[in-house]
């Protein structure tokens, strides 16, 4: 996902229905996904939901997104070692991470910050990126 | 005789296949259950996902039932029938796969999925990788032995609280012991899904016909099954909370949004749609 490239106005193209679909996916109120709100400790998402939010946006945007991959593409160029080390995000991972997950408010952000908790860094917005990193592949794709 | 392969295995054989895209299967309900419920109708069509599914990956990964946005009931399936089930996979890779998929009567649908998942966990959890594939060269080959399904005992489901035609909430005990733990899966017993929607469809269907919105002449049956989702295994002794509600949607349906919940825990949702037909005289 290339955030640098990919502009406000890209994700608020996107955001109705990417809102819409997480709440759909999720049960709950469509007020209630705000584009920060965490899916996690706001929206009490679990890995399931990731999973079906992903198959619900690969349908209403037909595109396709790689599955089990997100976390991996937090990690950009890092190699694995770079990026974490013990389960714990290293510095220059935390700052891969931050530049990643830009929309994120910087407060979130713990140190340190365990792997295994990335996903709950991830927002409404992130998942607006995801659509629009994904629709430009399939672009590109022809 | 063992259970496996046999208590809850609904893949004779697959007619038809290409590798990591489609499969054609049959299955041959023994004439002597008392019944063949929908649930095990979708089963069918899991397995045969299942199977492509695990072919694809070298049996390394076996699906798990997870998501089924939407199931269509189309009519009932009777004992000594032969399900023609079919499966088209959209994708498939070590993390998960993403089917749609039909069984079909004498050529009538009888039931369809839309728009399934399920992800991907070690196969040797479950089961023997070597049995399964073993297996799965003998249904693609000659073919299993069909009638070896001796039918499930319904679980204890005790109903503890509602609101006549409005709602219901019950306790369904999944027993410590089965048959179809045996198959379901050897190394890791699992109550299977589709038995939890079974009851969750009774519990429901129990809510709808209390309803009081519906035509004169009429009555409630089950139409579709929307946004099922599995978040937890439900091991032998559970004890699973079910509760289902009415929503109403005029004099010709409702939806009953159905949970589940496992120590505190939602365990599984589904939103089932049921419609008004014609009440047999």
């Amino acid at each position: 996902m290339t955030q640098a490239q990919i502009s406000q106005e890209d994700i608020l193209a996107v955001l109705p229905t990417v809102a819409a679909t997480i709440a759909d996916a999720l049960g709950c109120d469509l007020e209630d996904v705000k584009p920060d709100a965490s899916l996690i400790d706001d929206l009490d998402a679990e890995s399931i939901d990731f999973l079906d939010m992903v198959f619900r946006l690969e349908r209403a945007f037909k595109v396709k997104i790689p599955r089990g991959k997100i976390v991996e593409n937090a990690r950009g160029t890092l190699t694995e070692a770079a990026f974490e080390q013990n389960g714990l995000v290293t510095d220059v991972g935390l700052a891969q991470l931050r530049s990643y997950l830009s929309e994120v408010p910087p407060e979130r952000f713990k140190t340190p910050t365990k792997v295994k908790d990335i996903p709950r860094l991830f927002t409404t917005e992130t998942f607006c990126k995801l659509v629009v990193a994904a629709q430009r592949e399939t672009k590109a794709a022809g | 005789m063992d259970d496996h392969f046999a208590a809850f295995s609904f893949v004779d054989r697959i007619v038809e296949y290409d590798a990591g895209r489609r499969a054609r299967g049959r299955y041959a309900v023994p004439a002597d259950l008392a019944a063949f419920p929908p649930c095990l109708v979708a089963e069918a069509v899991g397995q045969l996902a299942a199977w492509v599914a695990m072919a694809q990956v070298g049996f390394r990964g076996r699906p798990v039932a997870a998501l089924a946005n939407e199931t269509r009931f189309r009519s009932g399936v009777a004992p000594g029938s032969t399900l023609d089930l079919a499966v088209d996979i959209e994708s498939c890779d070590e993390h998960a796969v993403a089917y749609a998929g039909r069984a079909s009567v004498d050529g009538t649908h009888v039931i369809e999925l839309v728009d399934c998942l399920g992800p991907m966990l070690p196969v040797e959890e479950f089961d023997s990788p070597a049995e399964l594939a073993a297996r799965f060269e003998l249904i693609c080959g000659a073919g299993a032995p069909a009638g070896r399904f001796r039918g499930v005992e319904a679980p204890r489901v005790v109903r503890t609280a509602g609101v006549p035609g409005v709602s219901a909430s019950a306790t369904l005990f999944v027993p410590e012991s089965a048959p179809f733990f045996g198959d379901h899966f050897p190394r890791r017993p699992v109550f299977p899904a589709t038995l939890l929607l079974d009851s969750q469809i009774g519990l429901a269907m129990g809510v709808a016909a209390e309803a009081t919105h519906w035509r004169t002449g009429t009555k409630p049956a089950p139409s579709r099954m929307t946004h099922v989702k599995m978040r937890s295994f439900m091991p032998p002794g559970a004890a699973v909370d079910i509760d289902a509600e009415l929503v109403p949607s005029g004099p010709e349906g409702a939806t009953l949004r159905l949970a589940a919940r496992m120590d505190g825990k939602t365990a599984a949702t589904a939103r089932l749609e049921v419609i008004a037909k014609a009440a047999r005289p």
